[in-house]
């Protein structure tokens, strides 16, 4: 041992005792059972149906990426779901632990939370809806659309897309099981020198917190190599630079990002984790360390980051105004340009987070201008979005108003970032809650973009239509308890209530918690109506069967095949003629289209190896948080092993014959003539098939491939 | 180029220049900053025989777009070590006026 450990350790098991089952919690130990049954139950439905082997051959071990998109959102969905639980236990304790005489319970002196259980709540609830809630369901996102966006197969590296993605699952399973087995890190989201030093946070919580980030920082990593090779790769013929789609490009701008700013984070969190682990002296006030260079270092990747996230939300937005709109997007080479422009500027920014550091007047005054200047492309999007509108056909559907609704909170947003962008604000309002609606309200417009993209593209994924009533309920519903929680705490900010508080001094504010109370309460009847959302749209989905284009208006390729899109995206690639290529075809009449001829394509076999490389980095994680030496050392040498029998055996792939192929483009356009309610479908799993369509009875697994390499599409 | 030797010459040189920096470190061969100079240059020449010898990078045509992208780290590489830097000195100017071991 290299450092001094407080509490017990012995060989075979690390710091895990028995006593770190925290089953004397009275929110855990109920929690934990409902869990248990929960999986239990779920375990047995999946054995009873026999759906095992499906969801071994279409899922766990696939490698389309439409698949591995949808598994991403799916992620993304639940977790967003645990940080919004967390939002909610954030939310009530500090309306009921206001004021001297406020009541407590389970321990508390004031609301039902201890300060150090409170401080891992919102620690966790941080943490997960940034890495593990928004970037997910980003990236699941692009997964899906950027390939067909620009008329590709697949992402470039099928096996690596598999990866990225179970590495992020395991990050998501390593916070989820640190709510039973030990803590969670208490020192915020982005980490504080020297809080989360040895000797001042000596349990396991911030050790689950550096791991956790790891695994996502590996995760998205490796999901933004692939994106970047994708798009300059894969692209169809005629898919020039400035035919791109839009979201392609902000993807591409925000991978760029993401594959330079994560090695920051990968490096801080590194040396975090030399100081708790080794005992050397990076972060300590001591022995030549520096606290302030983590928080520079973590922003140095931190801002970048929120530009990871925001750039992808904007590309949803620009795809889903026209459409609506019935119109072209306005001003395409001004919203490219201003994409890099956001993207190169958010290198300059980082010290805004701790303008407070007292680095002097020349150094903020340099960092503010820089901030300011985001304002400045952001703006040109702002009024190409608003210009795209004008004059348009406009049709308030569901994912328009979730749109609109992106573009009214990043008003918002982007007005309050401003402020804070003034040094002297900044000194004012520096660590208040008035910082906390602002950047609420900027992670709101992805909230809203995504939403808004799960209805635009759900009918091109599966292959119908979500219920409009019912998105506009949820869209509504979302937005009173959007206001209803930020608008008071903007207020609230002004006044000067700190964030994190677990217990909140003064009285008088305690109609605005109760209003921000209410504001969760209607939050919560949002999250209902989107299970509605889903129940009524999954029990309506005959009626609601799409077409290829969707809504009638779509623009860009992916309207073009099938919808649900088949697991070899087009039958035959496309040729591309203009920037939005199906509004181009639909005006020359070119729409509908059959290739008369099909070739052989040439397809990546599935592969159960991500998905075991995947488990293995949950288990590294797990053993190095509990100082597992053994099994760390094992769960390594195995991840190591895995990689190089994968490289050596690499993957020959299978070949769908054109012959094949004409047969299930047939399939597909006869079920598009039965779409007027002919279309029979049983049960849930069956329409699960009927969703990644025409889904082979059995994808070649890799290694055993019979058919040889052909020649490549 | 992706040969055993280019291997091994990368990894040898990589590994050299790691003991060496070590070892002046270990024994205090020179003053505080003379040391931190020499250790950055190790590491910047371990760099680049890292990105040469192990990650095959040059400037040769099949490898235009990593030719592309090295060229955009070299701004971003200024930017963030020429800001921290930056920062930090006027940090220390303004909160700490005589740091022993720093000049």
């Amino acid at each position: 041992m290299l450092v001094q450990l407080p509490g017990g350790w012995n060989p075979l098991l690390g710091r895990l005792a028995l006593d770190q089952i925290p089953y004397d919690n009275p929110i855990l130990a109920p929690l934990f059972v409902a869990v248990v049954i929960g999986t239990l139950v779920m375990l047995g439905l999946i054995t009873y149906y026999r759906k095992w082997g499906y969801l071994w051959k279409e899922w766990l071990t696939t490698v389309d990426h439409k698949k591995l998109g949808v598994m991403y959102i799916i992620i993304g969905l639940v977790m967003l779901f645990r940080g919004f639980i967390d939002g909610l236990m954030i939310r009530t304790q500090q309306v009921w632990a206001n004021g001297p005489h406020s009541s407590g319970v389970f321990g508390a002196v004031h609301g039902y939370l201890t300060p150090f259980h409170f401080g891992q709540v919102y620690s966790a609830h941080g943490l997960i809806m940034i890495l593990l809630a928004a970037t997910p369901l980003l990236v699941g996102f692009m997964n899906i659309i950027v390939p067909i966006q620009i008329g590709a197969r697949d992402m470039a590296y099928p096996y690596l897309n598999a990866l990225g993605l179970w590495i992020t699952a395991a990050a998501a399973v390593l916070i989820m099981i640190s709510l039973f087995v030990g803590d969670f890190a208490h020192n915020g989201w982005f980490g504080y020198a020297p809080i989360f030093e040895l000797q001042y946070s000596p349990g396991v919580g911030v050790d689950y917190w550096i791991w956790t980030l790891q695994l996502t920082a590996l995760g998205t990593t490796l999901g933004g190599i692939n994106l970047l090779v994708t798009i300059i790769k894969m692209r169809a013929p005629g898919m020039t630079w400035f035919r791109l789609p839009i979201f392609v490009w902000t993807s591409l701008s925000a991978n760029i990002i993401a594959l330079t700013s994560f090695p920051a984070l990968q490096v801080a969190l590194g040396l975090v984790a030399a100081d708790r682990y080794f005992g050397s002296h990076f972060f300590t006030a001591g022995f030549g360390g520096n606290l302030m260079l983590y928080t520079n270092l973590f922003w140095l990747w931190g801002h970048p980051e929120v530009y990871f996230v925001i750039l992808p939300a904007f590309g949803m937005m620009s795809e889903i105004f026209p459409t609506f709109s019935e119109k072209p997007l306005f001003g395409y080479v001004t919203m490219v340009a201003a994409s890099f422009a956001i993207a190169g500027v958010s290198w300059m920014v980082w010290l805004h987070h701790f303008f407070t550091m007292g680095a002097g007047p020349q150094v903020n005054s340099f960092f503010s201008v820089a901030t300011m200047l985001v304002g400045i492309p952001t703006g040109v999007k702002v009024f190409n979005w608003a210009f795209t509108m004008y004059r348009g056909r406009i049709t308030y559907s569901a994912a328009m108003l979730w749109a609109i609704g992106a573009l009214f909170m990043l008003l918002v947003g982007g007005m309050t970032g401003m402020m804070l962008a003034v040094p002297a604000i900044n000194y004012m309002v520096h660590n208040s809650v008035f910082v906390i609606a602002h950047f609420h309200s900027m992670l709101l417009v992805i909230v809203y973009a995504i939403f808004g993209s799960v209805i635009f593209w759900f009918p091109k994924v599966f292959g119908f239509r979500l219920d409009e009533h019912w998105a506009k309920v949820m869209f509504w519903l979302f937005t009173a308890g959007s206001m209803l929680v930020f608008v008071p705490m903007y207020m609230l900010g002004f006044m000067g209530m700190t964030r994190r508080l677990d217990y909140v001094f003064n009285p008088a504010w305690h109609p605005y918690l109760a209003v921000m109370e209410a504001g969760i309460a209607v939050y919560c009847l949002s999250v209902l109506s989107f299970v509605m959302l889903l129940y009524v749209s999954i029990r309506d989905r005959v009626k609601n069967r799409a077409e290829a284009d969707a809504w009638g208006s779509s623009r860009s390729l992916e309207w073009l095949t099938h919808s649900p899109v088949p697991f070899y995206n087009f039958a035959v690639t496309p040729h591309v003629n203009a920037r939005d290529e199906v509004a181009w075809r639909r005006e020359h009449g070119l729409d509908g289209r059959q290739p008369d001829r099909y070739v052989d394509i040439h397809m990546p076999s599935n592969t159960g190896m991500a998905l075991y490389i995947g488990a293995l980095t949950f288990v590294l994680g797990f053993a190095l948080t509990w100082r597992i030496w053994w099994l760390s050392l094992l769960a390594l040498v195995a991840i190591i092993l895995l990689m190089v029998i994968r490289s050596f055996r690499g993957d020959d792939g299978y070949t769908i014959t054109g012959a094949e192929l004409e047969r299930m483009e047939k399939d597909a356009l006869r079920n598009r003539t039965r779409a007027d309610g002919k279309y029979v479908t049983d049960g849930l799993g069956q329409l699960a098939g009927a969703a990644m369509a025409y889904s082979r009875n059995s994808p070649p697994m890799g290694g055993n491939s019979s058919s040889g390499s052909q020649s490549g599409i | 180029m992706s040969s055993v030797r280019g291997y091994l010459s990368g990894f040898l040189i990589s590994g050299l220049l790691m003991l060496a920096a070590t070892y002046m470190a270990a024994t205090h061969a020179f003053p505080p900053f003379g040391l931190l100079m020499v250790i950055t240059v190790c590491a910047a020449i371990a760099t680049i025989a890292q990105t040469y010898f192990l990650l095959h990078i040059d400037t040769a045509e099949h490898n235009i777009w990593n030719t592309v992208s090295l060229v955009l780290f070299i701004p971003l590489f200024v930017l963030t070590i020429g800001l921290t830097w930056w920062m930090f000195s006027q940090l220390y100017l303004h909160t700490m006026p005589a740091m022993a071991g720093m000049h």
